[in-house]
């Protein structure tokens, strides 16, 4: 499909993300290997979906390429109705770190939290390279949601990984992003403190209407998302 | 409520604390080579100008003697005396019909062997003065206890402060002159004025051309040049007087320089060398921090960060250790100055009195320039690397 036509369609102020047959290919010993292989896929806006699959089934590559965080090698992909890949349009990586910056929050499996500082200083990290007009600027309220109000001035070696990885939630938040991507925030992360993220991410996604795309392995965190997809071998399955 | 704001330049600082020994280390490095830098600029300087004060001392700028090696003078009194070369005095008012001669002043110098000096005997050199003309040219010259002649013919001595300390001898007390059998009175002691004058005896002219037998001789002739007159003009002039050598000492002093320059070049490329393996570790340093910080700049990037962002970042990093550890040196370098010197005397044949190192703020300004410029440079490449990191290289190394 092309830009023209997705522009066309009525509906795309709803979206917050729409691809169209997204592929990816790595070439690996000569061999063209589809990491994802024509997966067409339409986020409302407010929406919390959570992509579910067994390892290699390419859940990171497709979460890296709707968040822009990598280029697909055919198909295309809008972003909040801004095209960010098609046939005859593909942004530059300065393009891409604006979109980035404006709309997207990232959680990962690692923390990546800066060792030398504070839980406050991790938190408005973001602010020293940009600051959304609209970003919060009490990062208290936050922290408070997440309940490290009384944290603040603690190092990361000094949380427990719950306590990072809400640092690294709340992180992602301060710029007030329209779409949170999680990475397999609960990786590293035992059932209860696991359990406790799902309920953040689900907190969020219902009190402030953040669309929220979750890929995980375990079936009970994907169970809290209003949606689940399931990839096979790069293609959406279920 | 808490501050919400961060810069680059905090994170960049706090950056370096993650690795306090090797951010210490290389700030090290760093000090190392800026308290080389600015020891060898400030012994550059120092250098010139305690020669030139050294000369300036004199209380001449032109020395007229006999014919001969312009060198010869000093070279045959150290042996002993003999063959030392004589000037007829007369050649004093020919000089003076110059009109760029502002002053002139004869010295005699005698020198005779004293088998009480030291273990195995040694040279006593006293150098015959006109009390006239020689100590309004030495004015800068302060007495310790006493002072000048009383009279142009008396049996007197001025000891110059190291020559007093050797002979201890005070004023009052009596000076002996193997051989000749003669004693001087000892009428003034010279306080210290870091000069050539501290190990002198002098002497009145006459007095010496008596004691010695040289009526009507003189080794040297001191000149001391108007301010406006051309010194080379008047050197050529009096080269056409009869059997003389005109030492300027403006030669000697290039002379001197020219025999240093060839220490300097080495000192100066031993610095360079310093400074080249400082950068190289400083290089290292920031380049294994951001090879470890690899995926962190990638989340950083992924927040939204441009590439401008991560190179003024960790160039900011460089520029920190650079202006920590320059500063660290310069401030050492001030501290060791006096070490320093001793360190340069030891290693020069000939070093002039007064401080041979001059550090001083401007030096300072100028170093911890060329520190931060060398951070700067060395900064650029791993700068560049951490800019060129994209954010799903953070990312990948963790499966999918």
């Amino acid at each position: 499909m092309t830009d023209q036509t997705m522009a066309g369609s009525a509906t795309n102020k709803e979206f917050a993300l729409e691809a169209k047959d997204l592929r990816k290919l790595y070439k690996r010993g000569g061999e063209e290997i589809p990491a994802v292989d024509g997966v067409s896929l339409a986020v409302k806006k407010g929406e919390f979906i959570s992509i579910i699959g067994p390892s290699g089934s390419g859940k990171t590559t497709l979460i890296n390429l709707l968040g822009c965080l990598d280029n697909a090698t055919s198909g295309s992909l809008k972003v909040v109705g801004e095209t960010i890949f098609s046939a005859s349009k593909c942004l530059s990586e300065s393009d891409l770190t604006r979109i980035r910056r404006r709309v997207f929050g990232y959680i990962f499996q690692k923390f990546y939290l800066v060792p030398t500082l504070t839980v406050l200083e991790n938190v408005i990290l973001p602010f020293a390279f940009f600051k959304k007009a609209g970003a919060r600027t009490n990062p208290m309220e936050i922290l408070r949601f997440l309940g490290l109000d009384r944290r603040i001035h603690h190092r990361p070696s000094e949380l427990s990984g719950g306590e990072m990885q809400r640092v690294a939630i709340a992180r992602s938040l301060v710029n007030k992003p329209e779409i949170l991507l999680a990475d397999e925030p609960t990786g590293n992360l035992d059932t209860k403190r696991s359990i406790e993220i799902g309920g953040i991410l689900k907190s969020l996604n219902e009190r402030d209407g953040l669309t929220v795309l979750l890929v995980t392995h375990n079936p009970a965190l994907a169970g809290i998302a209003g949606r689940t997809i399931e990839l096979r071998d790069g293609k959406i399955f279920a | 409520m808490a501050e919400n704001k961060i810069s680059i330049y905090q994170i960049a600082y706090k950056n370096l604390l993650r690795k306090k020994t090797r951010s210490l280390l290389t700030m090290l490095g760093i000090g190392l080579s800026a308290w080389v830098l600015i020891s060898l600029m400030g012994f550059n300087k120092g250098y010139e100008s305690a020669l030139s004060k050294d000369i300036d001392n004199m209380g001449f700028q032109v020395l007229v003697t006999a014919k001969g090696c312009p060198y010869e003078a000093a070279t045959l009194m150290l042996k002993g005396g003999t063959g030392l070369r004589y000037m007829q005095e007369a050649v004093i008012s020919d000089i003076l019909k110059h009109e760029e001669v502002e002053k002139v002043t004869p010295q005699l110098m005698a020198a005779i062997f004293d088998p009480n000096r030291g273990e195995s005997g040694g040279i006593n050199a006293y150098l015959g003065v006109d009390p006239s003309t020689f100590p309004a040219m030495k004015s800068y010259l302060e007495f310790k206890q006493g002072g000048w002649f009383t009279d142009p013919n008396a049996m007197e001595a001025v000891v110059g402060y190291e020559a007093a300390e050797l002979e201890q001898r005070e004023v009052g007390d009596m000076l002996l002159i193997p051989e000749k059998n003669v004693e001087l009175k000892v009428v003034g002691v010279l306080k210290r004025s870091g000069t050539a004058d501290d190990g002198t005896i002098f002497v009145p002219l006459r007095s010496v051309q008596k004691i010695f037998e040289k009526e009507g001789l003189i080794t040297a002739a001191g000149i001391k040049v108007d301010k406006n007159a051309n010194i080379n003009e008047l050197e050529n002039k009096l080269y056409d007087l009869p059997d003389v050598q005109v030492v300027s000492l403006a030669q000697v002093k290039t002379t001197i320089m020219s025999l240093v320059s060839t220490a300097k070049v080495m000192v100066f490329s031993i610095a360079l060398i310093a400074i080249l393996i400082s950068m190289l570790g400083v290089i290292n340093t920031i380049l294994v921090s951001v090879y470890e910080r690899f995926q962190e700049i990638g989340i950083i990037k992924s927040m939204g960060a441009m590439p401008w962002d991560v190179f003024r970042m960790i160039w900011t990093e460089t520029v920190i250790l650079c202006l920590l550890g320059g500063s660290l040196g310069i401030g050492f370098s001030f501290l060791v100055a006096k070490i320093t010197d001793v360190l340069i005397r030891s290693l020069l044949p000939y070093t002039p009195t007064g401080s041979l190192v001059i550090i001083n703020g401007s030096l300072a300004l100028l170093t911890l320039g060329v520190v931060i410029a060398i951070g700067l440079v060395s900064g650029v490449y791993p700068a560049w690397r951490a800019s060129r990191v994209r954010p799903l290289e953070s990312i990948r190394s963790e499966g999918d």
